[in-house]
């Protein structure tokens, strides 16, 4: 469903993605690992269309169609969600509000009639308990004074109630704890199925412990120098990511 | 005067001498008037080597011939409400009190809300006591102006006391035509009184509104002030508002401004009472090639006086705004808390906010703040929203609502502030029902 051909990505004039190919499948759940810097958010933001960044080469396919040409909202409209790595904070716009307006937009989108007041309490009440976010949550602000594992609750939530067909999520086990870390967890696992893919960036093994992917790449210096099984996320643990800094030949074989 | 030659050269000598000629009316008004011309004379017209007046450019009203006041029929059903609220309703059409739009509720005893010019007829020296009283805006020439040219208005009279319920709603409506229009409103409360007042300045046209707002608020008294003004996009409106509060009394002054081609609010508020309070609250939207400009300034000169200023601007096209903000506090006013905020957000990148906020302070027991902040809406929080499929125009029409909307919060009038909130919402391209339900 998801198709990353030689891309390629400057951000002011640097090189951040240097070639980079990814393919997945419906069902599939992948995994991005690499160390600081490497590109990993970057390859996030270029797939949800966040400004900034040059797309100098190669291409990415959303269901066969050119995602690069969609603004934003599109792709949203498509089914692509993105779950932030740094959830931005939004004074004097609630997050009900917020997260109505959003699957309104997508309804639209599909021309489908706004949503029903009653149904989309239900949905909400019923996503919530699933995250276990608390209601009055709903009522502030998006994401403001949230603490840092709020926030990435939040996001799960908005993911849970949204539905998406592909979710991208950008270090959202970072700075959880370990029954909020299970919490997210349970959001992405109840979403998965046949039809949906993930790609799930992360500097854990532990997070692939509770979502067990299909897949898993090391991005090193805007490359994938390495995929494997998820026991490739117990070696890097393990070993970390010395290995690819003193051998980029062996890095470039492995990709 | 000195009626020498060339007489009738200045255009304002000739309008003025045709204004007075035939004219009745009680002595001391004629001397009132004649003295501000004077002081209108001497001011002269402003121009922009004067700091005040800098950013201010007149040259396009300054070209235009101005006509006196003309009579017009209006729908009355093209003048806003209060919805199911009853209100004392008094309607002007270019500057001249409409009985048939307006609308009288039962008084409390003693009290007058009453057309200026039936007030001056009815009790002259009740009007004259009180009448170009306020002290402030003595360098704005179209202060004086106004005085000099004043026929018709608001005179408000609430004796010691009287609390007024129900809310004063008056609306002044021109039909353009370059007409020169000159409204007066006063406002008194006497210690204790309560009032809750709205004015709206709306029009067609090309014309010059220059009201005059005095405000007098005697020991405890409060006042919600709420100021719509929304006048047509080629008008020009320059009015002036003076503030004078004695001991503990409470201002709420709210002042929305959306239109006219160049819009300007001189603003003086004097505390002149212990333990006085005042709450000045601007939102101004402007867009296309429109200019606002709001100079104002609180002065403290007694002590244990609050105020908050919080003023904030949305630019879009090539507008521009500017506040001209001055916080004075007299030597003696101690323990005196004055606050003022400004912000700017700018839509465009043509739009342009000037800001000058001012601190003069003689105190030395004093608690002072200001602050002004300018900038775009936050492309992250803008990127976030469209992330999650909402379309860009939509995006940036919540972030707006989101900066403005804390500015509506304050009003305490229901309806106003949920007409206000529609009128945001549809100026945003927001569907005005959803642009509402956003707290
Ligand atoms: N907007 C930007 N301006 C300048 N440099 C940027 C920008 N965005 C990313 N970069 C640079 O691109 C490189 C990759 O950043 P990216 O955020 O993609 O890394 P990451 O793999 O997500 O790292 P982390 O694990 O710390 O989140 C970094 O060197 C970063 O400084
Ligand atoms: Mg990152």
């Amino acid at each position: 469903m998801l198709e990353i051909r030689n891309l390629h990505v400057t951000v002011e004039d640097r090189e951040i993605l240097q070639g980079i190919d990814l393919t997945i499948r419906p069902g599939e759940t992948h995994a991005i690992m690499g160390p600081n810097g490497s590109g990993k958010s970057t390859l996030a933001n270029v797939i949800a269309g966040r400004e900034g960044y040059t797309v100098t080469a190669g291409e990415i396919l959303f269901d066969g169609k050119d995602l690069l040409e969609m603004t934003p909202e599109t792709r949203a409209c498509e089914g692509l969600f993105l779950a932030f790595q740094y959830p931005v904070e939004i004074p004097g716009v609630a997050n009900l509000y917020f997260l109505k307006a959003a699957v309104n937009a997508v309804r639209k989108y599909r021309n489908e009639p706004p949503v029903d007041a009653m149904d989309f309490w239900e949905l909400v009440q019923e996503r919530m308990k699933l995250v276990k976010m608390d209601e009055s949550m709903l009522k502030r602000s998006v994401n403001e004074g949230f603490s840092g594992g709020e926030k990435k609750r939040n996001e799960v939530f908005q993911m849970a109630v949204l539905q998406p067909r592909f979710a991208v999520m950008d270090e959202t086990d970072s700075g959880l704890d370990i029954d909020a870390l299970k919490v997210v967890a349970d959001g992405v696992n109840a979403l998965r199925g046949p039809e949906r893919g993930f790609l799930v960036i992360t500097h854990y093994q532990r997070l692939l412990d509770y979502i067990v992917p299909d897949h898993v790449h090391v991005l090193f210096n805007g490359r994938i120098v390495r995929s494997g099984g998820k026991e490739l996320a117990v070696e890097l643990e393990e070993q970390g990511y010395a290995l690819y800094n003193e051998e980029p030949g062996r890095a470039r074989r492995a990709a | 005067m000195t009626a020498v030659a060339p007489l009738f050269a200045d255009p304002y000598r000739q309008r003025f001498a045709t204004f007075m000629a035939d004219r009745r009316e009680p002595e001391a008004l004629t001397r009132l008037r004649r003295a501000a011309f004077a002081r209108f004379e001497a001011l002269g017209w402003p121009t922009r080597q004067q700091e005040a007046w800098r950013l201010t450019d007149l040259s396009a009203l300054q070209a235009l011939t101005l006509q006196p006041p003309a009579e017009a029929l209006i729908e009355a059903g093209i003048l806003p409400t209060l919805e199911d609220v009853p209100a004392h309703r008094l309607a002007f059409v270019n500057g001249r009190f409409m009985p048939g739009l307006s609308h009288e509720c039962v008084l409390p005893d003693q009290a007058s809300i009453a057309s200026l010019r039936e007030a001056l007829t009815l009790h002259p020296e009740r009007v004259m006591a009180h009448l170009d009283r306020v002290p402030g805006l003595e360098q704005q020439p179209f202060a004086a102006l106004n005085t000099a040219f004043l026929d018709d208005g608001v005179f408000v009279h609430l004796p010691r006391g009287t609390a007024l319920e129900t809310p004063i709603h008056l609306i002044l409506h021109a039909t353009g035509g370059d007409m020169a229009l000159h409204p007066r409103l006063l406002l008194v409360l006497e210690e204790g009184a309560r009032a809750t007042v709205v004015v709206e300045y709306r029009g067609a046209g090309r014309y010059l509104n220059a009201p005059v707002t005095e405000l007098t608020l005697g020991a405890g008294a409060a006042l919600d002030f709420h100021q719509i003004q929304e006048e047509s996009p080629q008008a020009f409106h320059l009015g002036g508002i003076r503030v004078q509060q004695d001991r503990d009394s409470q201002l709420n002054l709210h002042l929305l401004a959306f239109g006219g081609q160049l819009a300007r609010v001189d603003l003086d508020a004097l505390l002149d009472g212990e333990g006085a309070n005042c709450l000045l609250n601007g939102l101004t939207l402007v867009r296309d090639r429109q200019y606002s400009d709001a100079h104002v300034r609180v002065e403290h000169a007694r002590p244990h006086g609050t105020s908050q200023q919080s003023f904030k601007n949305v630019l879009d096209g090539q507008a521009r705004t500017v506040f001209d903000g001055m916080i004075h506090v007299r030597p003696h006013a101690q323990k005196t808390d004055a606050r003022q905020s400004n912000r700017n957000l700018l839509l465009s990148k043509q739009a342009q906010a000037n800001a000058n906020p001012r601190l003069e302070i003689l105190a030395d027991d004093v608690k002072c703040g200001h602050g002004s902040t300018t900038g775009f809406l936050d492309p992250d929080a803008w990127f976030y929203l469209r992330s999650r499929g909402i379309p860009a125009g939509q995006a940036r029409a919540l972030l707006v609502h989101a900066f403005a909307n804390d500015s509506l919060t304050p009003i305490r009038l229901t309806p106003l502030r949920e007409r206000l909130a529609h009128l945001l919402a549809a100026r945003l391209a927001l569907d005005p029902a959803e642009g509402e339900r956003t707290p």
